[in-house]
């Protein structure tokens, strides 16, 4: 409608469709720095170096630009591990016990199948975590399928769960004695993702990564499967009576979901760590929900959401590094921006 | 017919006056300047099609809706009134096409609801107990105060309503729509509940699209059409064709209407091919609760069949049935003499069944969809709208543009966003969608509901135009009228099970109710 | 006895919400900033624990009154802002707490909450310490309950309230003011939570550290549900969750050979389970999760 409004006034077709679609996003952002600014001058910090900290700190050196890609990574499974479940109108907040379920199954691979030559052990480390973190959301799925139980509790209540798995597992079942935090055994050199850039180190999950974005669009878009999953979000009832196996549907995403989360988990083992290492899944869910509600569940603006959080999280633990500033008040700016975004919707809708 | 009570004869009245009234929904102009007068002890029957703004009219009054402008006098005093709770306050009650009842609660429960107890914490409870007897006796509504209202037939939830306003003393109710859901001998009773208000004192507002109900029970009847009061006269002076032409205006070509004619048709020769059969089917609830029991019957090619019935006798779960959406617990459905019965809904569309769902938004209709991704809801796999596993969106959008032109959906285009469509585009782009592939079986339940006359005769015209082409059509609805203008044979559900089946010639509005009541079971034919 | 407190405290407030419509997701978050401010609001206060709570359930009535706002007035999906707030919750406990504090090597104390021991009737063997020396949040929250439940059986301000989360539409026809029934129990609700997360550190830790709720408000939600939105069962299935609580407790203590880890799944597990048989019967108040908007309904 505000489309509209522009053409009205003469603004070319495209351009106005551009500015209402990215002009809430600007103007969140905007708003929810300038609120938090205002709290941090308060308190006595200096906000303009605090701020091109936070905002730069990515694009002032390689390094940072690397540091903000491996972020971006499982940020943008992750972020699409909750986004395809809720175009079935269907929460899934599992992505950090589906991540360490799926780490949990290529660190195994990659540790009992050391034997195997390259390319096939890294093949079997990543379909391993892709089926382990599949498997970890049909469980929840299965509950919901089977008994009606909310997805969002089962999900969640299988992340503690998974807590419990990756401990166990790190320090009883292939724990390494020489290392201080809970971490087991590196996986074989042979499960390594490749490097694209060799220092520092930029891996191939980053392709991975791209592809699945693509290949999460054109499922979603394109084909049947993905238009009965959109109609089932949006109305189950009238898709139900109109020949769409609704509550298949609804486990199948669940699942999906999942295995996005798995692969994450299996890139971030294969690529980053190269072992399993407890703490592997980081704040990740948080941001991963964060991006996928900021990005109103649309699969196109996920990865660029997605870059612009990573870009946000690596300036802020700058920021703390060097400013003694919690790195917490990042995550207010997210939420605030989340908010201006939601609210934008609704002044839409009028 | 019974006889209506005098009208007051020591000089009526005006006790309610409402003057100007004016709102627009967005650029929706449901009220252009509507007035409206109601006297002491009078049923003032307001007249007009879907879309008249009847209704939003009296959601004014009762406080459901703020008005742009206008005022209301009461016993000609202006009165604001901004919420159902001012509107009770100053004596106006109001019973809504839907009933607004709370399952689980009582029928005491349900209208006591709100109301500030004498001590202010606890509920007296035999107290209101005995308040809604002394009132159902009162005014001949039946009640059992105890009884939880999920159970109850339609006739007596109704009453439970009216008993609302009673309860709370007021001396102007309107009802809207109230014979939607009742046997015409309920209707009956219902009109003697009116004549007994009427002589305590208590005016009436009747709302209604039906000229016969408001020449037989009303006063004085007051035609509204396109927002605005168009007419008022006293019962004596109506006449149909008068009330026909103010209700329309010149909007439908009465003579070649379907809906105005009272067209009579050639009743079809039996025996065509039967395209729907149904051999004793039986659908209960998972505690094994019948819902359908042991019901048969069939569709012939070029034969439109009408299920008549009040609402809640199995209507929904038959249909739902009927396209696979429900498990059965018994019985055959056959269509082209293909076993169906434990097919899924997309097969049983892919043999040529279409469906009109009675609940159009809950039912048929993707609120956060496009116009096009509205339209292939149920037909998405078929060519040409899909290849193998991949949607080919542009032969969707060709499609989509030539159903919008052919059933005139008001749209800017296949890619609008749906939820901006009206109640009739709505219909229509049903119907498009019903019809867009080859339809052997049309499946209709309550698809005038809600609709205003141009859109009520479209359906008509498509409809009719589908039996020509010799496909069957099962038309299930609540509106007599609307079976006895359009169908060949109707049969009578009651309860889940079919009491009685009428062919053309025999149709008969009491036998027929005797039936949707209960009170007869002919031998089922044909 | 002591663990259910924050159970039965964060359930009965996501009931009051929820039989109003309100289905509040956001409990883990505002326990966590529940406990954070009422850890700080002690500690800096330098005061007794009335302070800390105080401020807790302002705190937790503010997000309540946030979730109220963007759901019930400018009608935005409930589940949405839920986890938003939920992530805002988070935050601002880290947040709040690292302001304060910064970051020490020992982490600072607070004293606890003292037992009251209710004159004669503590001295009884067994039962009397169990059920008559215990602090005010549990006597308190036994009172609620039983409040609680009385108000929604048997008052007409509970029978509205049941209403609006039933059919809210033909509660507004009678006059019921649904937005301001939602407000009130939202935030009163939201208000619970907030102190069931002050409980943590008042009576178990006597600190604050990050991830101290683990999971109980997720598991309130189970408990809400699981209790049949019921104030009395709620209590009584309360006992369950507590109990496993206490037990995976024990038995990490007292190490009996079972790998530790697997005891500390249990409550979660044992939650799940427990769902299988009772989660599609219970009665779950019809308009859970929706908003309502007077307008509209009548277009539609």
């Amino acid at each position: 409608m505000a489309e509209r409004v522009l053409k009205g006034q003469g603004w070319p077709g495209p351009l106005a469709l551009v500015v209402t679609s990215a002009g809430p996003y600007a103007l969140g952002i905007t708003v929810a720095f300038a609120a938090v600014g205002i709290f941090m001058a308060a308190m006595g910090f200096d906000v303009p170096r605090a701020y091109s900290t936070i905002v730069f700190t990515s694009f002032r050196s390689v390094n940072g630009f690397i540091q903000t890609l491996l972020k971006f990574i499982p940020l943008v499974l992750l972020a699409l591990a909750f986004t395809v479940p809720l175009a079935a109108w269907k929460f899934n907040i599992g992505g950090e016990g589906q991540l360490i379920a799926g780490a949990i199954g290529a660190a195994a691979v990659g540790i009992l199948l050391a034997d195997l030559p390259a390319i096939v052990l890294l093949l079997a480390l990543i379909l391993a975590g892709i089926l382990s973190g599949a498997f970890w959301a049909a469980v929840p799925a299965w509950l919901l399928y089977r008994f009606g139980i909310n997805e969002i509790l089962t999900t969640v209540l299988m992340n503690f769960v998974s807590f419990g798995a990756m401990d166990y597992v790190a320090t009883e079942v292939w724990p390494d004695p020489a290392a201080g935090h809970p971490t087991t055994v590196p996986i074989a050199a042979a499960g390594r993702l490749p490097l694209l850039v060799a220092s520092p180190p930029l891996h191939t999950g980053f392709i991975i990564a791209l592809a699945v974005v693509v290949a999460v669009y054109l499922y979603l878009n394109r084909t049947t499967a993905g238009y009965e999953l959109r109609a089932a979000g949006a109305n189950a009832r009238a898709a139900l009576l109109h020949g769409i196996a609704v509550h298949r549907i609804a486990l199948l995403s669940l699942v999906l979901g999942g295995a996005l989360a798995g692969l994450a988990g299996s890139v971030e083992v294969a690529g980053v760590h190269h072992r399993l290492i407890e703490g592997v899944q980081s704040n990740y869910l948080l941001l991963s929900i964060l991006i996928g509600l900021i990005a109103k569940g649309n699969t196109v603006a996920v990865p660029f959401v997605a870059f612009a959080i990573a870009a946000l999280e690596v300036g802020a633990r700058a920021m703390q590094r060097t400013m003694m500033i919690p790195a917490e008040i990042v995550f207010v700016v997210d939420g605030l921006i989340l908010i201006f975004v939601l609210l934008s919707d609704v002044v839409r809708r009028r | 017919m019974p006889a209506l009570p005098a009208a007051d004869p020591a000089g009526p009245r005006t006790m309610l006056e409402i003057r100007g009234v004016r709102k627009a929904f967005g650029p929706v102009v449901a009220l252009a300047a509507a007035d409206f007068q109601l006297r002491e002890r009078e049923i003032h029957g307001l007249l007009g099609g879907n879309g008249a703004g009847k209704t939003t009219l009296m959601n004014i009054l009762y406080g459901l809706y703020r008005a742009d402008a206008g005022e209301v006098l009461l016993d000609g005093r202006p009165i604001q009134i901004r919420s159902p709770r001012d509107a009770l306050r100053h004596g106006i009650g109001m019973v809504h096409q839907h009933f607004l009842q709370v399952e689980n609660f009582t029928v005491t429960q349900n209208i006591a609801l709100g109301m500030p107890g004498r001590s202010r914490l606890f509920l007296p409870l035999a107290e209101s107990e005995q308040r809604v007897r002394d009132l159902a006796a009162r005014f001949g509504l039946e009640v059992d105060p105890r009884a939880l209202v999920a159970g109850l037939p339609m006739g007596v939830r109704q009453r439970v309503e009216i008993l609302k306003a009673l309860y709370r003393d007021a001396r102007i109710l309107i009802l809207d729509e109230p014979t939607t859901n009742l046997t015409p001998q309920e209707v009956d009773s219902l009109f003697a509940s009116l004549q007994a208000m009427v002589k305590e004192g208590i005016s009436v507002i009747f709302i209604t699209h039906k000229i016969r109900e408001a020449v037989h029970v009303c006063h004085r009847i007051t035609v509204m059409r396109l927002g605005r009061r168009v007419l008022t006269v006293p019962r004596e002076e109506a006449n149909d064709e008068g009330l026909v032409r103010a209700m329309v205006g010149e909007d439908v070509d009465i003579r070649r209407s379907v809906l105005f004619s009272g067209v009579s048709r050639k009743p079809q020769p039996s025996g065509g091919q039967a395209i729907l059969r149904v051999e004793g089917l039986s659908v209960s609830t998972k505690d094994g609760v019948p819902l359908v029991e042991d019901c048969s019957l069939a569709v012939h090619a070029g034969e439109i069949l009408g299920v008549a019935g009040v609402a809640g006798n199995g209507q929904r779960e038959l249909v739902e049935a009927l396209i696979g959406a429900r498990q059965t617990a018994g019985g055959r459905v056959l269509i082209d003499d293909v076993d169906l019965t434990d097919a899924g809904t997309a097969r049983r569309l892919e043999r040529g069944v279409a469906y009109i769902p009675e609940d159009r938004l809950q039912d048929g209709f993707l609120p956060k969809g496009t116009v096009v991704q509205n339209l292939i809801l149920g037909v998405h796999r078929r060519a040409p709208y899909a290849r193998g596993a991949w949607l080919d969106w542009r032969a969707a959008f060709g499609a989509a543009r030539r159903l919008i032109e052919e059933y005139r959906i008001r749209t800017p285009g296949p890619d609008a966003p749906a939820v901006n469509l009206s109640g009739g585009n709505i219909q229509r782009l049903m119907l498009a969608r019903a019809f867009s592939s080859p339809c052997r079986l049309l499946i209709a339940h309550n698809p005038t509901r809600g609709l205003d006359v141009p859109s009520t005769e479209f359906v008509y015209e498509k409809f009719l135009e589908l039996r020509d082409r010799g496909a069957g059509t099962l038309l299930i609805s609540e509106d007599l009228d609307e079976l006895f203008l359009l169908c060949d044979r109707i049969a009578v559900l009651y309860r889940g099970r079919i009491a009685g089946t009428l062919s053309r010639g025999e149709f008969d509005r009491y036998r027929i109710g005797r039936l949707m009541g209960g009170m007869e079971a002919a031998g089922a034919r044909g | 006895m002591l663990t259910l407190v924050p159970y039965v405290l964060a359930s009965q407030g996501t009931m009051l919400a929820g039989r109003a419509g309100v289905f509040n997701v956001a409990q883990e978050g505002i326990m966590l900033v529940g406990a954070s401010v009422g850890f700080l609001g002690v500690y800096l206060s330098g005061g007794g624990p009335l302070e800390g709570l105080l401020l807790a359930a302002v705190v937790g009535g503010l997000f309540g009154l946030a979730l109220a706002y963007f759901t019930t007035t400018l009608k935005m999906d409930q589940f949405v802002i839920g986890l938003a707030l939920f992530f805002i919750g988070l935050a601002l406990s880290t947040l709040f707490y690292r302001l304060s504090i910064g970051i020490t090597l020992t982490p600072p104390l607070i004293s606890t909450l003292r037992d009251l021991p209710v004159a004669g009737l503590s001295r009884i063997p067994v039962l009397g310490p169990i059920f008559f020396r215990q602090n005010i949040l549990v006597y308190g929250t036994v009172l609620l309950s039983l409040v609680l439940h009385l108000l929604l059986r048997y008052t007409g301000p509970g029978l509205a309230l049941r209403a609006v989360g039933e059919n809210p539409m033909a509660a507004d026809a009678l006059g019921v003011n649904v937005p301001h029934v939602r407000y009130l129990t939202t935030v009163a609700g939201a208000m619970l939570i907030g102190l069931a997360g002050a409980y943590l550190p008042m009576v178990y830790t006597g600190t604050f550290t990050e991830g101290m709720v683990r999971g109980r408000g997720w598991l309130s939600i189970a408990l809400t549900f699981f209790g049949g939105w019921n104030p009395a069962l709620i209590f009584l299935g309360a006992l369950f969750f507590a109990g496993v609580e206490v037990l995976a407790f024990r038995v990490q203590v007292t190490g009996v050979g079972v790998p530790y880890q697997l005891v500390l799944m249990l409550p979660y597990l044992a939650t799940m389970v427990v769902m299988m048989p009772t989660f599609r019967r219970l009665q779950v108040p019809a308009f859970l999760g929706k908003n309502y908007d007077r307008e509209r309904r009548l277009l539609l």
